[in-house]
Formats: structure tokens, C-alpha cells, sequence
């Protein structure tokens, strides 16, 4: 994520919020008689810009509500982000739902995040720590990284991102993929692009549907996998996507939030709650939000500031904290609604 | 470091008779080519040749072949199709890899796909030695030969580096690197310090040859024969069959680069290769001086 500057990593920043909930509420001068076609999110007073500016709702939208019990178990869940705190920001609460729910789940991270650290080498190497502690907050059994150039991702061969994602949907034997939707309107992060088509394409492609396609893969041992799911999501704040899914995240908002907080590299959330905490206590004060210790700061601080455009989204659907998604799910039939048919109107010779 | 000796050929050249009995046994090659007719012309003496001597042998075919076969290009792919599975059963492959990859126009694909693809089979086979074409060959002016020959070049030693495609250690697939190349002569001023005495599997090249129909002119002999038969003539040289037709056109009129290359040796036929060779051999000087000179805390 390269996204709009939330805080700095001084705490004088983060005591600088405020002013951005100025827009909200301002009047539209859309003529009555046209139907707006994007809906401006609402954003919380603190406004993380963890939301997209708009939305684009779809007519049968559904509220994906917890489920009980273990619903996908044997199932995997492959969560595609190109940099480590792209899924954790925006489909954490998701990601971690589904493996509630029964899923076992993987985290898969294109990029090496090269550019968030105080050099290359030093932040390559946290954002690979990073991804790690995050897939485990998550619940994931396993976190892989490609460790493509971070920014450089239209410099890459897309075909080649492609062949290793199906390998691995091959391997895991992936049933539903979570990443970035490929047609996020206005998004300017070249690596968002190419990994979303490429999780896109792979996904199909992996499947028996997909023809021959790397044969190799089938005769080293690797199966094909039927990928029926896909959830996209959008990046923020540029770069809304047509929503026609909205999770209900309010059991596994504790999750998301530590998995930000693994994010000591690059996003917003990481240590910061740590460091305003720091700041506060050499100047002689203290934060009662922030606790006692760091680690409560940066729970603290990570979900009170920056879960908050999760709540105010959730709120417009009558719930806690939600997500938002391009859900894309089992086609139908065609094989099965043709011998339905037939069944039904079959007569004797 | 790249330890590759590539100079000096003339008296690097060494002349690689049949070996006895199985010394390969338990080994694997890979002959990846682009065209149905690569591997036979330039190195099918030498897949017969280590076949014969107990390795386990693969061949990989890069391109499609859309341009050959004097029918439609559908219809041409699926007739090389065809014809490099029978080419590499009468060889003795064990396996045979396509990837389809457009003929003519393989300087325009993403080599890393290619690369990556090769990979994978190199260490799921656990290959020892390679045949293909010289990514540095002068005078190679077909694209397909240089694209695949620098993708086999660099898939082998990255195939044995762990960081490169780490799935693949998740599937169970261990890294393995290539050790043993052979480069193929696809022009004669290419360099060569191998040149293989293929006399003994001459009939397999042969049989390999009359099976690329498609291209390659394998069924040449067939086709003149009927061209005489309607003009009321036979050549005898042909026979009384098809299939002895090409056989013979095949051994009389394709193989005059091996003739060729076999005479300045003093050898019937022969093929020539730029052989390279990783394996190592015992332990390095460092290990050796630290194996003599260490000594108990």
C-alpha cells in the first residue's frame, strides 16, 4: 500500500488528525433527476483513508454473516496481496472469518516491499518478518513471498507471476482466492494491477477448465484445483471497485487488528501506537487508551484510529466493522440445469 | 564466477566412442529443441547413443511448429504434434514435454515463463546433463533456437538454487542443478570440442529422421517415389515401400553434415557438441587444506 499519508511516524503527526472529516457531509450538486451510479464512502473523523473514496453497489448485494460451526472445512483459502499490508488492511477480517469458519489458509505476497524501510535491505527484511507474523495473526497455515521489485511490478514477465500462482492454487489445492480487485477504478499502484490479473488468470487457468495448460505441473505430481470463489477487494482510497459482497468482520475485527500491528514495515498501524505512547511520556502525559505497555498501544491505537472507517462502513449496513468485496462465486451449471430440464420434460418414444 | 572454457578448440577437441555396457545407469538427460526435426538432425545419434549407455532420457520441444507441414497452421501443429511423439517413441524417450510456444515468434514471449518452466522439469527429473542448442552459437539466425538455448542455459544452474521458485520445495521438488551440457553445432562455424562417433546408432537416427514428416523431410523418399511411379519411372535406390523409401533418401541424401563432420576425425558419421562440464570432481582445495590443517580446540 502506498496510499494517501495517514501519520507519519512521529507522534506530533498523529496528534495532528482531525481536519479530514472536514468533506463529510458535503452537499452534492448531482441534478435531481440523475441517479448517481458511485456512492461516496463515509469516512470516520479520523479518516484513515483505509476506505475507498466511492463505491459502486451492486443491486443484489449480500451480507455475508458469521456462520456457525465449521462450514469450509477441508477447504483452502489463498489470500494474494502484492505488498504485506495490503490483504492485512483491507481483507484481514475476512481472510481471518474463513479460516474461523473452517478454510485452511494461505498468505502469498508478490512484492519484497523494498521501498518501505530505512533502506532496501533493511526493509526487505522486516517485510518478510512482517508477512510472516501477519499470516499467523491471521490464522494462516503458511505465508510465501515471491519478492518481485516493489514498484517495479510492470516491469515484470505477468506470465511468469502467473505460472507460480498456479502452481501453488495447484499444490494447496486453493478452493477460493482474496486479492486486489483487477478492475479497481483509479488505482495507481502498478503492482496492485498486474498481480490482481494475474491471480485472476491463474485462477481459472489452474483449474481442469483451463485446458493444457503447464502440463509439467500435472506430471510432477500437482493436481488440478477447482477454484470457485474469489473475493476482491478494493484499494483506498483510490481505486473503488463494483461491491456486490459485504462481510460482516465484527467477530474477527481483534484479528485484523493484530495483523496490522505486524506490520512493523510499511502501513499505517505497526508501532505507532508505541511511539505516540513514547512521545507522550517524555513530554509527562499519558494516553488512557493507549494502556501500559507497548503492545497494548498498539492494539490500542490500531484499532481505535484506524478500524474506524471499518466501523463507519459497517455501520451503513447495520453492522459492527465490515469489508467490502467483488464476490465472484460457482458459476452456474449449465451440464446439470440441461439434465434437469431433460429429467423434467423426457416423454416415451 | 562462470568457469566455462569456451576457447581454444582445436586442441580441446575430444572424439567420444560407444561405451560399454550401462555407466549411465541411474542418470537422466533432457533434450529440449524447439523444432520436431532439431534433436534428430543435430543430436539424435547422441540421445541413442546415451540411451544405449543406461541414461533415462527426456525431450522437450519449445515451439509449436504452426510454420511447417504445407497445410493450414492448425492443422500443422497438430501433424508435428503427432509426428514428435512417434519421432521420440522411435528414439526411446521416456517422456515427451510441449510446450507450444509460436513458432517463429519466440523472441517475443516472456523467457522467464519459458525459464521457469524448465526449472521445474529439471528438478522434478532430476536432469544430470542437457542437450540443446549453443545460446552463443554464431551464424543462428532462427530466433526459437537462441531463446530456447539461453532459457536451457540459465534454467540449469538456477534449478539448483534454492531461492529460485521456492514452491517448488513445498511440492517435495528439490533444488538440482544441471551438471553435464551439450551444446548443438546447428551451423558448422560453431565451436565444438565433442564430436561423437554415431556410426552404431546410425539406423535409430535414421529412425528418428523419417518420422518428422511435418518438417525435416522425413517422408522425402515416399514423396519421389510417388512423383516418379506417376511419371512411369522407380528409382531403385527407394525400394518397394514407403517406409523403405524415406529410410533410404533419409540415409543417402540428409546426413551429409554428419558424413562431413565424421571424415575429419576418421569416423564414418559423426555430430558435434560444445560440452560442458560442472560435475566436481572430489573435494575443493579448501576443503582439503582445511581437512588436513584443522586441528582440536
Amino acid at each position: 500500500m502506498e496510499r494517501r499519508r495517514f501519520l507519519g511516524r512521529s507522534a506530533a503527526g498523529a496528534l495532528a488528525l482531525g481536519g479530514a472529516a472536514a468533506l463529510q457531509g458535503q452537499r452534492s450538486n448531482l441534478p435531481p433527476a440523475v441517479t448517481p451510479t458511485a456512492y461516496a464512502v463515509p469516512k470516520s473523523e479520523y479518516n484513515a483513508y483505509l476506505t475507498p473514496d466511492y463505491h459502486t453497489y451492486a443491486s443484489d448485494l449480500v451480507i455475508e454473516r458469521d456462520q456457525p460451526g465449521k462450514p469450509h472445512q477441508g477447504k483452502a483459502l489463498a489470500a494474494i496481496q502484492a505488498h504485506s499490508d495490503d490483504i492485512t488492511l483491507f481483507a484481514a477480517g475476512t481472510v481471518a472469518k474463513l479460516i474461523g469458519e473452517g478454510y485452511t489458509g494461505y498468505l502469498i505476497r508478490v512484492s519484497n516491499d523494498e521501498k518501505a524501510g530505512k533502506t532496501v535491505g533493511h526493509g526487505v527484511v522486516q517485510n518478510e518478518i512482517d508477512n510472516q507474523e501477519a499470516a499467523q495473526a491471521l490464522g494462516c497455515k503458511k505465508a510465501y513471498s515471491f519478492y518481485y521489485r516493489n514498484h517495479r511490478m510492470d516491469d515484470c514477465a505477468m506470465i511468469e507471476i502467473r505460472q507460480r500462482l498456479m502452481f501453488l492454487f495447484r499444490l494447496l489445492q486453493v478452493n477460493t482466492v482474496i486479492a486486489m480487485d483487477p478492475y479497481d477504478h483509479y488505482d495507481e499502484n502498478p503492482d496492485h494491477i498486474v498481480v490482481g490479473k494475474a491471480v485472476e488468470s491463474a485462477s481459472w487457468m489452474a483449474s481442469p477448465g483451463g485446458g493444457h495448460e503447464y502440463p509439467e505441473q500435472l506430471k510432477a505430481g500437482l493436481k488440478h484445483c477447482q477454484i470457485r470463489e474469489r473475493y476482491y477487494h478494493c484499494r483506498s482510497p483510490q481505486g473503488h471497485n463494483l461491491v456486490n459482497r459485504v462481510v460482516d468482520i465484527s467477530s474477527y475485527i481483534d484479528h485484523k487488528v493484530r495483523a496490522n500491528v505486524a506490520n512493523k514495515g510499511k502501513g499505517p498501524a505497526g508501532d505507532n501506537g508505541m511511539r505516540l505512547r513514547q512521545e507522550l511520556a517524555r513530554q509527562g502525559k499519558k494516553l488512557p487508551l493507549l494502556g501500559n505497555d507497548d503492545d497494548t498501544a498498539n492494539f490500542q491505537y490500531t484499532k481505535h484510529f484506524l478500524m474506524e472507517d471499518f466501523r463507519v462502513l459497517g455501520k451503513q449496513f447495520g453492522l459492527e466493522y465490515a469489508e467490502t468485496f467483488r464476490y465472484i462465486g460457482r458459476e452456474p451449471d449449465l451440464r446439470q440445469a440441461v439434465r434437469k430440464y431433460v429429467d423434467g420434460h423426457t416423454v416415451p418414444l | 564466477m562462470n568457469r566455462h572454457n569456451i576457447l581454444g578448440l582445436a586442441a580441446d577437441v575430444v572424439v567420444v566412442k560407444d561405451e560399454r555396457g550401462q555407466p549411465h545407469r541411474g542418470k537422466v538427460f533432457a533434450a529440449v529443441h524447439a523444432h520436431l526435426d532439431d534433436v534428430p538432425y543435430y543430436a539424435s545419434g547422441l540421445c541413442a547413443k546415451l540411451l544405449s549407455e543406461g541414461y533415462t532420457g527426456y525431450i522437450v520441444r519449445t515451439s509449436n511448429d504452426e510454420k511447417y507441414g504445407g497445410r493450414s497452421t492448425a492443422q500443422n501443429i497438430l501433424s508435428n504434434e503427432e509426428d514428435h511423439f512417434r519421432m521420440a517413441a522411435a528414439l526411446g524417450f521416456k517422456d515427451v514435454f510441449d510446450f507450444y510456444y509460436q513458432n517463429h515468434e519466440m523472441n517475443g514471449i516472456s523467457y522467464l515463463d519459458l525459464r521457469g518452466r524448465l526449472i521445474l522439469i529439471f528438478r522434478f527429473l532430476k536432469v544430470d546433463t542437457v542437450l540443446s542448442f549453443n545460446p552463443w552459437g554464431h551464424g543462428e539466425d532462427d530466433s526459437d533456437h537462441w531463446v530456447t538455448g539461453r532459457a536451457v542455459d540459465e534454467a540449469c544452474w538456477m534449478a539448483g538454487m534454492p531461492n529460485d521458485f521456492q514452491e517448488h520445495l513445498d511440492a517435495g521438488i528439490q533444488p538440482h542443478r544441471v551438471s553435464e551440457r551439450y551444446y548443438f553445432c546447428t551451423r558448422p562455424e560453431q565451436p565444438f570440442n565433442r564430436v561423437v562417433d554415431i556410426r552404431t546408432h546410425l539406423e535409430k537416427k535414421i529412425d528418428a529422421i523419417v518420422e518428422c514428416r511435418s518438417r525435416g523431410e522425413g517422408n522425402r523418399g515416399s514423396l519421389v517415389r510417388a512423383q516418379l511411379a506417376k511419371e512411369g519411372k522407380r528409382l531403385p535406390l527407394l525400394g518397394n515401400d514407403d517406409r523403405a523409401a524415406d529410410r533410404a533418401y533419409a540415409r543417402q541424401f540428409l546426413l551429409d553434415q554428419d558424413r562431413e563432420y565424421g571424415k575429419q576425425h576418421k569416423l564414418e558419421f559423426a555430430e558435434r557438441f560444445y560440452y560442458i562440464d560442472q560435475r566436481r570432481a572430489g573435494k575443493s582445495k579448501a576443503e582439503e587444506y582445511i581437512e588436513k590443517n584443522a586441528v582440536r580446540i
